[in-house]
């Protein structure tokens, strides 16, 4: 506990104070003010970037919830021996490292990368000229984040599916619905728990995404948590950056407080 | 008769299945291919099987300096976030405390808040605070806060399977609270302990965006490999790096799960003869 309240909490608070301007990165310039605070409300760039951003995470949240949803379906109606071998394929690209992942789509999707090279040498498009928008464009980085979060999206709604009380879905068939509206009725209204907790375990980190823009984005797929780097990093300007962050963090932490339930301990473990 | 779906709809939910695991496999198909293709470049056509691309990189001394601190960093985290997910995991499972939830919820956020966040968060802080500066420590430090999540997750779900009259059997017969916990717990827990430092080691060693803050001038894996990238030349050694570690943390991981069931499955089993059947299916957490 003391752990997390030392390198997690006290950060947070540390975000606060350099936006506010009580603390300085250059000494001797520290002042109260909330001068960054009211340049970055008052329709800003960064602002524009952060509403783009919330698009993107939310159409990566909704594809991979549609995706996932009729596989774990499907794995939910799998026989118990063949469901934990198949979740297993499933999940083991999940356990390997994101930075590969993303590796890998750079070699496919670049403009000398596998499919645009594919292309030439089958002669399916003239040579050097590459698809466009293939890669750093906003359809890459959403691409690479529905294929690194499709497996993990899967996870609780299979595990809500798979704890549905079977006896349900009986009564609702004797009771004379066809298999469709027994779906419709019974099963999809008692998933739909698994399916929130999944779309905001998809949705609050790809908000802040940062590294899957910077190594596939280029500068039209760039997010806000790029900007965040770059106030840090090339700009030095780390009230702005201050600025930029604690309000990505408050963004995440009413959500949060939001969604409390579906991040319990207990939910998380074992749905 | 299936109430809950039809053969046809099966055989269409199956083919979805098959080609979402398709979509997932085949980037990391392709990786494996031209890391063995004889080109610098990754393109078609392909050019010829080498293996040219493993032998420069095990010549690599650079690359293997940053292997070896990705290994330390990795060790020195993942080894105080398990410490710290026992402690933690003992205090939500066995504990009632006014606040437990909020708690609990503060404890799993790092699992969901974005990592550049993070990240800054602690780059301010390191600057701000004497005992801390920019470095292999403070990366420590980063990786300790986002695996502490995970390594709670897998030991609390144990920690509550744990017939929790053996503990009070052994208070019992007169051991203190540390003797209980070094004789009845931590042997019982051990399997999700290990898999728990392996999912966390797994996690530091793969970790780059809060480790490119905070790092100052040491190079850990995932940094070497990312300012390889620059160059187009290099990138076949790369994949082939990739390739390798790629293979063994699948082997890893998946050995250290295999491992674990069989090993909870025979103390399931030694507990359940004293009157508790084990209350969860293998698999119980999902």
């Amino acid at each position: 506990m003391a752990w997390l309240v030392v390198f997690f909490a006290v950060p947070v608070v540390y975000i606060a104070l350099y936006s506010v301007n009580v603390l300085s990165f250059f000494p001797g310039a520290e002042g109260f003010t909330f001068s960054e605070w009211k340049d970055f409300l008052d329709g800003s760039i960064f602002l524009d970037k952060f509403w783009t951003s919330v698009w993107m995470a939310l159409t990566v949240s909704a594809v991979a919830v549609l995706l996932a949803y009729p596989v774990a379906y499907f794995l939910a109606l799998c026989t118990p021996k063949r469901k934990y071998v198949l979740l297993l394929v499933m999940l083991s690209p999940f356990l390997i490292s994101y930075f590969l992942r993303i590796l890998a789509w750079k070699v496919i999707l670049g403009d000398q990368g596998v499919i645009n090279t594919f292309a030439y040498w089958t002669g399916l498009r003239a040579q050097d000229h590459p698809i466009p928008q293939l890669l750093y464009s906003r359809f890459s980085v959403v691409l690479v984040l529905i294929y690194v979060w499709v497996p993990f999206v899967a996870l609780p709604i299979f595990v809500a599916l798979e704890n549905l009380d079977r006896r349900l879905l009986e009564a609702a068939a004797d009771l004379g619905a066809s298999r469709w509206k027994t779906f419709t009725r019974v099963t999809l209204p008692l998933s739909v728990p698994g399916v929130i907790a999944a779309f905001i375990f998809v949705f609050i980190p790809t908000v802040g995404e940062y590294f899957t823009p910077l190594l596939v984005g280029g500068a039209s797929g760039s997010m806000f948590g790029n900007l965040i780097a770059d106030q840090f990093g090339q700009s030095l300007n780390w009230q702005t950056g201050s600025v930029l962050s604690f309000f990505l963090l408050g963004v995440v932490g009413i959500l949060m407080a939001l969604f409390a339930r579906f991040l319990t301990i207990r939910r998380v473990a074992t749905g | 008769m299936d109430i809950a779906v039809s053969k046809g709809g099966l055989r269409v939910l199956a083919t979805i299945f098959g080609l979402l695991v398709a979509f997932l496999y085949l980037p990391l198909a392709i990786l494996l291919i031209f890391s063995f293709n004889d080109n610098n470049l990754p393109v078609f056509p392909l050019e010829g099987f080498t293996t040219k691309a493993y032998q420069q990189f095990a010549s690599n001394p650079e690359l293997q300096a940053a292997l070896g601190t990705s290994a330390k960093v990795a060790a020195a985290s993942s080894a105080i976030a398990v410490a710290l997910g026992i402690l933690s995991a003992i205090a939500l499972v066995r504990r009632s405390f006014t606040g437990k939830t909020a708690i609990s919820a503060i404890l799993i956020s790092p699992l969901v808040i974005p990592y550049i966040g993070l990240a800054i968060g602690l780059l301010i802080f390191i600057n701000s605070v004497p005992f801390l500066d920019p470095g292999l420590r403070a990366v420590i430090v980063g990786h300790v806060v986002i695996s502490l999540p995970y390594t709670i997750l897998i030991l609390a779900p144990r920690l509550e399977r744990i017939d929790i009259r053996l503990e009070e059997a052994a208070r019992d017969l007169g051991a203190g609270s540390f003797r209980t916990f070094r004789s009845i717990t931590l042997p019982l827990i051990m399997p999700a302990l290990v898999s728990a430092f392996l999912v966390a080691f797994t996690i530091s060693f793969d970790e780059i965006v809060i480790a490119s803050f905070v790092v100052g001038q040491d190079v850990t894996f995932p940094i070497y490999l990312f300012s390889q990238l620059r160059f187009p030349s290099l990138l076949p050694q790369v994949i082939a790096v990739a390739v390798v570690v790629m293979a063994a943390s699948v082997l890893v991981l998946i050995g250290a799960e295999v491992g674990r069931r069989i090993v909870e499955r025979r103390l399931g089993t030694e507990t359940g003869t004293i009157g508790e059947p084990v209350a969860e299916p293998v698999g119980g957490r999902a």
